[in-house]
Order: structure tokens, then C-alpha cells, then sequence
């Protein structure tokens, strides 16, 4: 299903016009940005969110309706810090629709696929297309391939996904919010990547 | 009816609420509070609906009685016929007898053949008169809701009435093959000419003239009591009461179509067994893998929710999925039909899940979702009304209501809200048979919070402050009854209109999806816009002039034509005009004339948006520098009081200080006064023993001088007589007289010793007693 913003020219016209600290810049030292998440339904998203904003993990998560939200701070080697403001969506297709409310705007677009499911990411392809179209056009992605901990049961060779990556300008990890793998590393690397006002 | 199944124990677990739902560490004080309150509640409220039901039952039995005998005749002789609408008329209960829970034999027959029981179906424990039942290995996944809630199932499931005949019909028509498809098509054809009753209906009035129309089968006299009845609703349905009560406020009995639930399974059960037929009517895969991924996401941990109840979890929504493929499955019916679940049989939850689906939130959990998007731009417009000041915080902050607001109502605040207060606004949802109360709760929440989190300052702390805030409403009758008082503007007419006029914006924007979306504008290419609007109003608008002129250019060569019909097809030119008739020519004219129409009206679309888009950002910059400024004001005034505040803990401090020496000093004062004292006290002492000795001395002494004068005056005494004795005598004995000479010398020696040891001895008077006794006895023997 083609998706871009369901959402009327109206409400986009004026968000245009009203968040237009997009990077959600503080100041030069304390940087704050809208983090959102994508994917496939069941890919751990949540788990993603959950492991790194209070480093736990629950096998059996709760399904996300519609989006949750929760806020990190971490502090980067050069004493200057990143808030991240992340949005997690449910994952289910037909929800797609609603995603633009939460991606329109973001500055950072975490796209996650599982290991285990090709579908998945195929369906991380999608919406990478989809945020190309419809994002905004700095925005700064990343594509983690999830559940590394069940690499017996790999199905996307992490060759694709960093293959595939580098031809979107992506930035690749693979993570496992299981075993909190990778998982500090992407938000960390996710910070350095970040555009840097001019310290003024 | 998974809730009874609960066992005492894990209900005792202390992260668990009375529903076996987990409460999240940081709220178990909060919830541990109002469990009393919860408690006292719950028994009031049961009083009042007993009480409610038994006046029900008493002023409408007479009259139940007699129809029930009409109709136990029809459904005798319809049973035989097998139609499955007369037979769900035909199995209303004789009001006389007890036959809750209790299974209709044609019935259970009927679904041993389907052979989809054995698995996970759960026994019904309910009421103390089922244990029998229960007992006896009965199982069943139908249960006819008690007796006493006839009445208000029958005023309530007129709104259903007409979708169900017309169910009924189908199903009739189709019933050896499976209806599910044909008949959700027609139904959903149904459900528009519904719509409009429906929303009548809604108040009390419209519905009791609808019923006096379209039903005599139900008397008038219940409806007077309605009220009454919405009322108790507000108050909460009694926990023992609520699965049969929303079963009678959706209708479940009316919608009902016998062996359609156990039909949607068979076909399940067939490719599931091997997936040989795969006829029109699976389940389309994705649902099933949805369906399957989620079940074990749904509320997870929970007691009741253990293999079985997956498995009842599973069926109920595949057979929904089924049921109306144009919905299938969405998440967040799962929490819907796991919440059912836990308080009714199988398939009541399924047909509790149907009506609500299907007619509540109809074309809300959709494909498109059209609707919860519409209903989230007239919550907006509703925001805007009810709390400007709140909404333009909001807006400063970039924060969009529908971020908020969108889970709330996709959920139906399921995992948003504490349980008791979900429950709550469900009760009233279901009897209100409208999404009204979703509305009028979250416009409460906005109430309750609002204040609070118009002090953030950043977005995300206002997202997450809300997110906690609703996740702590424990007061659940505060919540239904801010929600139901205070929001009474809020109607459904209300609604629809506001909904009819935002759906438009919707409906095109879904359209565009679907075409692929050519023509959508990100906010990227509207701002390069705006700008250029900004700078040069008519660019657009010539842009546009020259791009028609090159296309009446290009009309004048025929030879074209094919080239032209390609850059028709790129302008989405609407392709009705392709039928028009032969000549070419005026074809094509008349493609252009369109062609520009719609360009101009896009681009003066275009305009509108932009301006309002520049007229929306002016508005926001100037609040914004207002908000700013005054934020800084503030903060200004906030550091000097902070610095004044410094300045007076300062002098307080050095002031404290310089009492604490003061106190010092006094403290070492009062010492050496003590100690003086002390030494006073001793120095007086010793005086006073002195002083006793001195006098006790005196007293020896004066003793020591009469002796002495007694012994004196004996000396003389002594001395007189010897005179006189050798005066007498002469002196035959002359060395007697030496004697009397030497006494005198003694006399003499004996008192000047006794005065010299008396100076000697002032003030050491003790012990002197004796002494001066043996020094003048002595002489005196």
C-alpha cells in the first residue's frame, strides 16, 4: 500500500510553520532531537526503547497501539549531552497511515527489521522509500537489523542490510535488545551523527 | 469469564489488581489506596442495581411472561426450520425461572457436530447456580446473560434491530456454504443506511420514538426508567454484573446468529488441519501471523490469559477477521477481545466484539482507519474550543494533540488508564453505544492534567507528563463523572457534524495514498513555497498561466494527440472524460478546459494553504516572542528572588552564629558560677564546723573554769582548814607544816597552766575534757 501522510494538508501546513526547531536544538553543548522508530510489527522496537531509556527486557512486551512515547538523555565523551525524544509506533501495516504524525518533523528515523524475517526487511525498504519521500530531507537514519542473539536463525545476511544501508546513506548495526548488544552503541553513534549547530 | 477463573492466589499477588491486571511498581501505593475505595464502590453500587434490576423485573414480568409463552411456541416450530434469526428471537428466557448460563440443547447439539469445543473452551463458573453445570463437564462457549437484564437488553438492542434482520437473511440464504464474506459486504452496504437512524437514536427521545414506531414488540413502560438506568451506568456496573451488562447494553442477543460463530471456526479449523482448502474464505495470512505474533503481546502475564485462554483469544479474533474482512484484524482488538474475554463465554466476547467493531467504531480500525483519523482532527477542534490556553502550549512546545490523543483512542484507553477507571468509561461506552464518552473522557483528562502540564517546558516533558498522569487516574469516578457533567456539549449530533467536515480532508488524503500520492506536499516543498509566496505572490500563479498556454499550444496539433494524452495522464486529469464521445477534437478541448480548471484550483488551493500556513506561523512567531519574553521576565524575577533569597540565608546564617557564641559564653558563665557557688557552698560548710567546734570548745572551757574555780575554792576551802588545823594543833609535828607551804606554789603553778593550755588550745577544743578533769583531780587526791 502506498503510504505518505494521511494526515490534511491543514494540520501539515501548520506544524510546518510551528516546530521549527526540527533538530530540537537546546544549545550548542545539550542537543535535543525526535527519534522515530519503524518497522515491521514484532521486530522489538519496543524492546529497543525499553532496553535502552531503562535497561530492561521483557520477553513479553505489550503490543503498541498507535505510538508510545519516552525520553533519554545520554552524555557524550565530549561532556556534551543528546536528549532524545523517542517516538516507538505500532508496527502493524494498516498503522502506517497514522505514522506520519509521528515521523513528520523527526530528525533522527530508526528503521528495524528482525534478523530472522526477510519479510521485515523488506518491509524496513519500505519504509526507508517512505522517508525518503515524505521525511525530512536532513533527517538521519539508521537501519538495525534486531534479535542478533538469534543468529542461528539468521535470514537477512547482515552483508544486505549494511549493502543496503550504504546506498541509502544509512548508518548499519545490529543490535539485540535481549542481550543489549549494540543497543547504547546505535543511540551513541546515532548522537555523533547528528548535525551540530555552529557553536556560536 | 477468564476473570473467575482466576485463582485466589494470584489475585493476592501484590502487583496485581482485582482483575489480575499488573499494576506498574510506581502506582502500587496509589492503587493500594483507592482498592478500599474501590471496594466500598462496588458494594454500594451492587445494592443499587439490584434493587434497579429486581423493580425491572417486577414491573415488567407480567408482561414478559405472556410474550415469552408466544414466543417459546414460535421458536418451538422455527427450531425444527433451522433459520437462525427466528431462533435467536426464540431463545429470550421464561423471566420466571433462573436460566442464566444455562445452554439451549439444539444449540450444543449443533456445535458438538463442529467438533471446535473440546480445546479451550471454558467452562462457565460464574454464578453459584452453574457449578452444576460445571461439574458435570459441560462445556460451552454461549451463555445467555441473566434474565433480569432482559428489559435492558431489549431497549437497548433496538439499535442493532435492523442489522440483524437483515443478517438474518443472509445468513439464511447462505447457510450450507459459509456467509462470512457476501454477508459483511451486504452488511457494510447496511450499515450505511443505518447510519443515520443510528445517530438519532442516540438520544432518549429519538430512540423512544423509534421503538414505538418500528417495535411494538417492546412496551413503552421501559423507557422511562432509562434515565435511571444512565445514571446507575455513571456509577459503574457492579464487577459480578458487568459482562452481562454489556452484553445487554451491545445486544448481544439480538445480534446473534446461531452456528455463525462455530461456521467462522470450522473453516479455521480446516486449514489449520492442513491447509488443503483454501477457498475464499480464509483467513488471509497476514491477519493470521499478525493474530499469532500478538497473542502472547497481550496483556501479558496475565493469569487468566494462560494456553486456554490464548486459544479462546485466537478464535475469537480469526472469526472476526473473518466476519468482516474489510476490518480483518487490527491491532489492539486483540486487548478488546482479551478484555471481553475475561468476562464473558467465548462467544459472547465474539458477538460483544462485533457490535462493537462493527457499529461503535465502525470503519475505526479499518484498513485506512479512516475514521479514528477524522475523529482525531474534531478532538483537536474540540481541544481548541474547550482549552485554547492548553492547546497553545501545545503548540509552542510543537506538540500535536493527536500524539497524545491517538493512543488513547485507538485503545479505547486500554493500557492507558488504570483498569477500574478503563472499565469504567467502557461501561458507559457500551450503554451509550457511541464514541461520545471517548471524547468526553479525554476532554476530562485534558481537564484533570491539563494545568499541570502547561508549566512544562520542553515536549517531551509534556508528552511523558501526560502519559503518567493518565496512567495514575485512579479516581475513576472523578474521571466518568468530569467526563459525563462536565462535557455535556459534547453530543453525538456534535460530533458527526464536525465529523462530516473534517472527513473530507481525510477521505482525499487516503485517495491520494492510494494513487501513490503524487500530489501530497511534504512540509519541506511547502515551506520552499511559502517562501517563494512570500517574496513573489504571482509566481505561482503564472507558472500555472504559462503551463496552460503550452497546453492549448499543444492542442492545435492533432498530430500531438498522443504525446498530449501523456501529459494529461502526468496532471491526474480525471479519466471520466475519456468516455466522452468520438470527436477528438473536443475531446481534447475539453481535457485542456478541465486540465486548467484544476490547476487553478489547485493552485488557488495551494494559495489558501499557503497563506494560512504564513498566517499560522506570524501567529505562532508572535506568540512565541511574547512567551519568550515573558518567560524571561520571569525568570528574572525568579533569579532575584533566588539571589534575595541567598542574600537573607546569608545574614541568617552569620547571625546564628554569632548567637552561638553568645551562648557559648553564657554556657561557660554559668559554669564558673556553678563552680563558685560550689566552693561558696563548701567554704560555708567548713565555716559553719567552725563555728560548732569553736562553740563547743567555748562550752569545754567554761566547764574547765568552773572546775577550776570549784577546785580554787576547794584549794582555799582546803587550805582554810589546814590553817585551822595547825593553828589548832600548833605545830607537835613540825614537818606538816612544810606542806601547807609548799600547796600555795602548786595553786599558783596549777592555774597558770590551766590558762596557758586554754590559749593554747582556742579553737582545738575537742578532746579536752578529760585531760584538765585528771590535771585538777589530780592535785586534788
Amino acid at each position: 500500500m502506498g503510504c505518505s501522510s494521511s494526515v490534511p494538508d491543514r494540520s501539515a501546513g501548520r506544524i510546518g510553520g510551528i516546530n521549527p526547531d526540527n533538530g530540537g536544538v537546546v544549545d550548542a553543548k545539550n542537543l535535543k532531537v525526535k527519534l522515530v522508530l519503524l518497522g515491521d510489527s514484532g521486530v522489538g522496537k519496543s524492546c529497543i526503547v525499553l532496553r535502552f531509556v531503562r535497561g530492561q527486557f521483557d520477553p513479553t512486551s505489550k503490543v503498541t497501539v498507535g505510538a508510545s512515547f519516552l525520553s533519554q538523555t545520554i552524555a557524550l565523551q565530549d561532556s556534551s549531552t543528546v536528549k532524545f525524544e523517542i517516538w516507538d509506533t505500532a508496527g502493524q501495516e494498516r498503522y502506517a497511515a497514522l505514522a506520519p504524525l509521528y515521523y513528520r518533523g523527526a530528525a533522527v528515523a530508526v528503521v528495524v527489521y528482525d534478523i530472522t524475517s526477510p519479510e521485515s526487511f523488506s518491509k524496513a525498504q519500505y519504509w526507508v522509500k517512505e522517508l525518503q519521500k515524505h521525511g525530512s530531507p536532513d533527517i538521519v537514519m539508521a537501519l538495525v537489523g534486531n534479535k542478533a542473539d538469534l543468529h542461528e536463525r539468521r535470514e537477512v545476511p547482515a552483508q544486505d542490510g549494511i549493502d543496503y544501508a550504504e546506498k541509502n546513506g544509512m548508518f548499519f548495526i545490529e543490535t539485540s535488545a535481549k542481550t543489549a548488544d549494540n543497543i547504547n552503541q546505535l543511540f551513541e553513534e546515532i548522537a555523533k551523527r547528528l548535525p551540530r549547530p555552529s557553536p556560536s | 469469564m477468564l476473570l473467575s477463573l482466576l485463582s485466589k492466589r494470584s489475585l493476592n499477588d501484590d502487583s496485581r489488581d482485582a482483575y489480575g491486571f499488573t499494576v506498574r511498581p510506581q502506582h502500587i501505593h496509589r492503587y493500594r489506596e483507592y482498592a478500599n475505595i474501590y471496594k466500598e464502590e462496588e458494594e454500594e453500587r451492587l445494592q443499587k442495581w439490584k434493587t434497579f434490576l429486581e423493580q425491572q423485573v417486577g414491573s415488567t414480568s407480567a408482561h414478559e411472561f405472556n410474550e415469552a409463552n408466544t414466543r417459546d411456541v414460535v421458536s418451538e416450530v422455527t427450531k425444527q426450520s433451522n433459520d437462525p434469526a427466528e431462533t435467536v428471537s426464540g431463545e429470550s428466557d421464561d423471566s420466571n425461572e433462573p436460566a442464566r448460563n444455562e445452554t439451549v440443547s439444539g444449540e450444543s447439539e449443533k456445535r458438538s457436530d463442529n467438533d471446535t469445543e473440546e480445546e479451550g473452551i471454558i467452562p462457565n463458573k460464574e454464578a453459584p447456580v452453574t457449578t452444576q453445570h460445571a461439574k458435570s463437564l459441560e462445556v460451552q462457549t454461549w451463555a445467555k446473560i441473566s434474565p433480569s437484564l432482559d428489559s435492558i437488553e431489549q431497549m437497548l438492542s433496538t439499535r442493532v434491530k435492523k442489522r440483524k434482520n437483515m443478517e438474518g437473511k443472509t445468513v439464511k440464504h447462505g447457510h450450507n456454504d459459509l456467509p462470512a464474506i457476501d454477508e459483511a459486504k451486504s452488511e457494510s452496504e447496511d450499515a450505511d443506511d443505518d447510519d443515520d437512524d443510528k445517530d438519532e437514536m442516540d438520544s432518549v427521545n429519538a430512540s423512544e420514538v423509534e421503538i414505538s414506531a418500528s417495535d411494538k414488540m417492546y412496551p413503552e413502560p421501559f423507557f422511562p426508567r432509562r434515565e435511571e438506568l444512565e445514571f446507575l451506568v455513571r456509577g459503574g456496573v457492579p464487577k459480578e454484573l458487568r459482562g452481562e451488562v454489556w452484553q445487554a447494553f451491545v445486544g448481544v442477543r439480538t445480534r446473534r446468529v446461531e452456528t455463525y460463530y462455530q461456521d467462522l471456526l470450522a473453516t479455521k479449523d480446516d486449514d489449520a488441519s492442513g491447509g488443503q482448502e483454501h477457498d475464499k474464505y480464509d483467513l488471509p495470512e497476514k491477519w493470521r501471523k499478525q493474530i499469532e505474533k500478538d497473542l502472547p503481546r497481550t496483556f501479558p502475564g496475565h493469569p487468566a490469559l494462560n494456553e486456554k485462554g490464548r486459544n479462546s483469544l485466537r478464535r475469537v479474533l480469526s472469526a472476526y477477521a473473518r466476519h468482516n474482512p474489510s476490518v480483518g484484524y487490527c491491532q489492539a482488538m486483540n486487548f478488546f477481545a482479551g478484555l471481553l474475554l475475561l468476562m464473558m463465554p467465548e462467544e459472547n466476547a465474539f458477538w460483544t466484539l462485533v457490535g462493537i467493531i462493527d457499529d461503535y467504531f465502525e470503519d475505526y480500525f479499518s484498513q485506512e482507519m479512516i475514521e479514528s483519523q477524522v475523529d482525531q482532527l474534531v478532538f483537536e477542534d474540540l481541544m481548541r474550543e474547550r482549552f485554547p490556553k492548553l492547546v497553545n502550549h501545545l503548540d509552542y512546545l510543537g506538540v500535536e494533540v493527536a500524539w497524545i490523543c491517538g493512543p488513547w483512542f485507538l485503545s479505547i484507553f486500554v493500557n492507558m488508564l488504570p483498569w477500574e477507571s478503563v472499565l469504567r468509561v467502557w461501561d458507559v461506552i457500551l450503554f451509550e453505544g457511541n464514541r461520545v464518552m471517548l471524547f468526553r473522557t479525554a476532554l476530562a483528562l485534558m481537564d484533570l492534567y491539563g494545568p499541570a502540564v502547561v508549566t512544562t517546558k520542553d515536549a517531551g516533558d509534556a508528552i511523558t507528563l501526560f502519559q503518567t498522569l493518565a496512567g495514575s487516574t485512579f479516581d475513576s469516578s472523578q474521571l466518568v463523572l468530569t467526563a459525563c457533567m462536565g462535557f455535556l456539549t459534547i453530543t453525538e449530533d456534535r460530533l458527526q457534524e464536525l465529523r462530516e467536515k473534517h472527513r473530507p480532508a481525510i477521505l482525499a488524503a487516503a485517495e491520494e495514498r492510494a494513487k501513490g500520492g503524487r500530489v501530497f506536499k511534504d512540509p519541506k516543498g511547502l515551506a520552499t513555497k511559502l517562501y517563494s509566496f512570500k517574496h513573489d505572490p504571482e509566481s505561482i500563479v503564472k507558472e500555472n498561466k504559462t503551463e496552460t498556454d503550452k497546453i492549448d499550444k499543444m492542442t492545435n496539433l492533432d498530430s500531438h494527440g498522443a504525446n498530449l494524452d501523456e501529459i494529461l495522464n502526468g496532471i491526474t486529469v480525471d479519466s471520466e472524460v475519456d468516455s466522452l464521445p468520438d470527436l477528438q477534437e473536443q475531446v481534447v478541448w475539453l481535457k485542456v478546459e478541465l486540465c486548467s480548471l484544476l490547476e487553478e484550483k489547485r493552485s488557488a488551493v495551494l494559495r489558501a494553504e499557503e497563506l494560512e500556513a504564513a498566517l499560522m506561523e506570524m501567529v505562532t512567531e508572535d506568540n512565541r516572542r511574547e512567551l519568550t519574553a515573558r518567560v524571561e521576565q520571569l525568570e528574572q524575577e525568579v533569579a532575584e528572588l533566588r539571589q534575595a533569597l541567598a542574600d537573607k540565608r546569608e545574614g541568617e546564617k552569620a547571625m546564628l552564629q554569632v548567637l552561638m557564641k553568645v551562648e557559648q559564653e553564657q554556657r561557660v558563665t554559668e559554669e564558673a558560677r556553678r563552680f563558685a557557688e560550689q566552693d561558696a557552698a563548701a567554704q560555708r560548710y567548713t565555716v559553719h564546723i567552725l563555728e560548732e567546734k569553736y562553740e563547743k570548745a567555748t562550752a569545754s572551757l567554761t566547764q574547765l573554769e568552773k572546775r577550776a574555780v570549784m577546785a580554787e575554792s576547794m584549794l582555799e576551802a582546803t587550805l582554810q582548814y589546814e590553817s585551822g588545823q595547825s593553828k589548832a594543833l600548833s605545830s607537835p609535828r613540825l614537818g606538816r607544816l612544810e606542806s601547807p607551804r609548799d600547796m600555795p606554789i602548786k595553786k599558783t603553778g596549777l592555774l597558770s597552766f590551766g590558762l596557758g593550755w586554754r590559749d593554747k588550745n582556742k579553737g582545738k577544743p575537742s578532746n579536752d575534757g578529760a585531760p584538765p578533769d585528771a590535771e585538777t583531780n589530780g592535785p586534788q587526791q
